[in-house]
């Protein structure tokens, strides 16, 4: 991965990206080379990226209407080999074996066709050079036939060779015993001769191929861009994707309706649906609030992961979407520290804003935090927190944070808050209610190994906590000046069955405050 | 050779049957047991007979090389005619001195390259190194129909070894059983017949073979599956293991007394066998296995079974038309066959038994 993305691997993983990868099906060696490579267009190359999202886009109009091209396209992609080993071998003027130019011969084949869809080939934007010179050196017959040896018409020497060969192999299927050993001495013999005049045949081919390297090697890599811009087509088509809109630096970010395709084929699995996210992201900084269960950390990653696929050449899973193009992306989300290396949350996450915060002065980054400083002390909490809103409030970088620490209003700051379960949905919720002998039921549980740490009634909790988050309205609404310190956690917590005297204990604690 | 392999060998194609067949295997019981002179003896008489259809070889694992890489000694090589298909990787083709044509590249990797498939444009030797994995082997054999759908393909088994040969892949089966099983007539007989039983185990009934290939399309990588008889309907429980041998009692846990049908994918040995035997549920039912090469069990474990009311069945029943002898020794010693196949034919009666004798290569 470019250092355009700062980000770590796990989180990487948790944003979505890899399985944005993986959904994109390349067929060709080549192709899933260029989908490996994860090319991070910015500013510099925003000519390039017009052309990829024009050509992508163009493409998604043939793959709806299931063109015969593009069925054509992907059947000959799908017989492509790699090919680099044997266009090294040929540069460095190495012998070929047969296979080699088996293969070369079927790739040659697989250019001739796909040249010839020009219609599919005009919307990729994708080009092939003519290489019908070098089928016919691997087609000495004009048979058009793709299987391959070294033929007799290579050589009158070799036709001679082959055809004493044949007459001692006739002889030698109507001979027996002494007869048919002297007959099989004399064949190894032949067999000799032709093995010369093979290998003479080969380097000789393999020296004319050489010229025509270059078009082979561009045809391959057509191959590929083909072969990735169709993935990326086909991959818009499935996830339903926007053509995204490009504008100039200055302009915000704005998503209507974003999806987590990750997030939402989860969903569906249960039967429940993604609630689709709009937000405008200008300059500065964005504060995201909400309760908890609000899924904030999923709004914030379904954001990143749309504008990130928008910057890599792929159409974002929105109904629209526009953006300038940033300098590069970070995401810091230390929340369960380092445990392995033993290094704390804090710790990591001072490192992640000073690094973002010092390339910020230089170059325009969208920077997203997901509730930074949660095991910091409130009040310090909130001074960094407020310090670092302030601080990117005046900043070309857009800079959005989901945090429950209080950011009072300064220019440069916009608020957002997830919309979160109405107070009177909430009421509406049974009280919990204990399942009568549960406790006896654990205590007859045979006490042995780490199953006695599981509590035996996780499944029920894990349906409560599912039946709050379906009354939640997790779209997002920006509200103005102060926003308010999210509340509704107690009543979760209620509704989640926490005893009676330490819920007296929170409501008084949270009336006082 | 003498008048009675001179009669066999003209005769082969007759006498196993091969005329209608779409795919054959060459099973061996041992190492070295004569697969390749058996081949070679085939693929000779199929040329003598003029048949139109070609024959397609493949070997599991390397064969028709001219040396043993194990212990050296000189291996009989595999010859065949013009327009013959072969399955075999890249070295082993090196290694050929038939005029080869490249009809298609497999992806199928072996431990010698990629298995090529080639049509021979003239007589010739040829080493054959195919695919380990029969799944490979099921590859190969439909891009060879996609060339010549009405070939007859031969499977030679690599080591001769019993393994991996049938699996539902072919049709029919050649056993070739060496001196080197044992020298002592009765005891090769002994041995052979045992072998062949549990080669041949009998399908499983239409009903339960319905139930299991249902059970295996909804947990295709389950290596157990059980059919217990509930009050209205059959219940099935899948279990997903790494090996059947080690993993004897996550099986045997799972058994129930209602259980009537165990499947076991993989290979099942006297180990696996005797772990299951520790349960006592696991009795009177029937053990279903893919096919009879799956079946690595002596004469005692099957005595066992036999005790516990256990029956043999398989998905893929294994038609062996032939048993091959070949009377030479692990040590190269060549014994006199006639007593040793008299001993076969008279404890195998059902099969013919033939000594081919060398092949003229």
């Amino acid at each position: 991965m470019h250092s355009s993305v700062m980000i770590t691997s796990e989180l990487l993983q948790q944003v979505g990206l890899p399985a944005v990868l993986e959904a994109c099906h390349c067929r060709t060696h080549q192709g899933s080379r260029l989908k490996k490579a994860v090319h991070f267009y910015d500013d510099q190359s925003r000519k390039n990226l017009e052309h990829e999202l024009a050509a992508v886009n163009r493409l998604t109009g043939l793959i709806t209407e299931k063109h015969s091209q593009i069925v054509e396209a992907l059947t000959q992609l799908a017989r492509l080999r790699e090919l680099r080993g044997t266009f090294s071998r040929l540069e460095k003027g190495g012998l070929l074996d047969d296979t080699e130019f088996f293969e070369l011969k079927g790739a040659l084949a697989i250019f001739n066709h796909l040249g010839k869809l020009t219609e599919v080939l005009e919307f990729a934007s994708v080009n092939f050079e003519d290489t019908t010179g070098a089928s016919a050196l691997l087609d000495p017959c004009g048979k058009n036939n793709p299987a391959f040896h070294i033929y007799s018409e290579y050589s009158p020497a070799l036709a001679e060779i082959r055809t004493r060969k044949k007459d001692l192999e006739r002889q030698i299927s109507q001979s027996k015993g002494a007869q048919r050993n002297t007959l099989l001495t004399k064949r190894a013999l032949v067999i000799a001769e032709e093995d010369q005049e093979e290998e003479r045949i080969r380097w000789e081919l393999g020296a004319k191929l050489t010229t025509w390297l270059p078009q082979m090697r561009h045809n391959a890599e057509a191959c590929g861009l083909l072969d990735f811009r169709l993935a990326k087509a086909d991959l818009a088509v499935r996830w339903s994707g926007c053509l995204p809109q490009l504008v100039d630096k200055g302009l915000p970010a704005m998503l209507v309706n974003a999806s987590h395709p990750e997030v939402a084929a989860h969903l569906e699995k249960q039967g429940l649906k993604f609630t689709p996210i709009s937000i405008e992201l200008h300059e500065g900084t964005t504060v995201l609030t909400g309760a908890n269960m609000g899924g904030k950390s999923v709004a914030l990653k379904t954001i990143f992961l749309a504008l990130l696929m928008t910057q890599l050449g792929y159409f974002p899973v929105c109904e629209s979407l526009q953006t300038p193009l940033f300098d590069f992306f970070a995401f810091e989300s230390s929340q369960e520290g380092d445990l392995c290396r033993g290094l704390s949350s804090f710790g990591l996450e001072a490192v992640n804003i000073r690094d973002h915060f010092r390339r910020s002065k230089t170059e325009r980054g969208f920077i997203v935090m997901d509730e930074p400083c949660r095991g910091t002390n409130p009040a310090e909490a909130t001074a960094i927190v407020q310090a670092v809103c302030k601080t990117y409030g005046k900043s070309e970088s857009s800079f959005f944070i989901a945090t429950h620490y209080p950011v009072s209003p300064q220019p440069g700051i916009r608020f957002y808050q997830v919309r979160g379960i109405r107070p009177e949905a909430l009421q509406q919720l049974p009280a919990y209610q204990a399942k009568p002998g549960s406790e006896q039921e654990e205590a007859n549980e045979p006490i042995t190994g780490i199953s006695t740490m599981i509590k035996a009634d996780q499944r029920e909790d894990i349906t409560r906590v599912r039946r709050i988050q379906n009354l939640m309205d997790f779209r997002l609404e920006e509200i103005e000046g102060t926003h308010a310190v999210p509340s509704g956690a107690i009543k979760i917590a209620e509704l989640l069955g926490v005893d009676e005297a330490l819920l007296l204990e929170m409501k008084a604690a949270w009336l006082e405050d | 050779m003498n008048a009675l392999t001179m009669e066999a060998n003209s005769g082969l194609l007759d006498l196993a049957g091969l005329e209608d067949l779409q795919s054959l295997a060459l099973i061996g019981m041992s190492k070295n047991a004569g697969k390749t002179t058996c081949l070679n003896h085939i693929v000779s008489a199929w040329q003598t007979s003029g048949r139109t259809r070609p024959l397609a070889l493949t070997s599991i694992g390397r064969d028709g090389e001219s040396e043993d890489i194990l212990n050296g000694r000189s291996k009989p090589r595999i010859y065949i005619p013009a327009g013959t298909l072969i399955a075999s990787a890249e070295d082993a083709l090196q290694r050929s001195d038939a005029l080869l044509e490249i009809l298609e590249l497999s992806d199928v990797r072996t431990a010698f390259g990629e298995v090529i498939i080639c049509r021979a444009l003239s007589d010739g030797y040829v080493e054959l190194a195919g695919p380990g994995a029969s799944e490979e082997i099921a590859i190969i054999s439909d891009l060879i129909r996609q060339h010549e759908p009405d070939c007859l393909f031969v499977i030679d088994g690599a080591l001769s070894r019993r393994s991996q040969a049938g699996s539902g892949l072919s049709e029919a089966a050649i056993l070739a059983v060496s001196a080197g099983t044992s020298a002592i007539p009765e005891i090769l007989a002994e041995k052979t017949a045992f072998a062949l039983e549990l080669l041949q185990t009998p399908l499983i009934n239409s009903e339960i073979h319905t139930d299991l290939e249902a059970a295996i399309k909804t947990h295709p990588t389950a290596r157990a599956i059980l059919l217990n008889q509930g009050k209205h309907q059959v219940n099935c429980t899948a279990i997903d293991l790494p090996s059947l041998v080690g993993f004897g009692q996550d099986i045997s846990k799972e058994l129930r007394k209602n259980t009537f049908v165990l499947l076991l994918r993989g290979a099942v040995t006297d180990q696996v066998i005797n772990e299951l035997l520790k349960e006592p549920h696991f009795a009177s039912l029937v053990l279903v296995v893919e096919d009879g090469t799956r079946l690595f069990l002596k004469p005692e474990t099957a005595h066992k079974l036999r005790n516990r009311n256990i029956e043999l069945a398989v998905l893929d029943a294994l038609d062996v038309r032939l048993v091959c002898l070949n009377p030479t020794r692990s040590n190269g010693q060549l014994l006199n066959p006639q007593p040793l196949l008299a001993a076969l034919r008279q404890k195998i009666t059902n099969i013919p038994v033939v000594d081919l004798g060398p092949a003229n290569m």
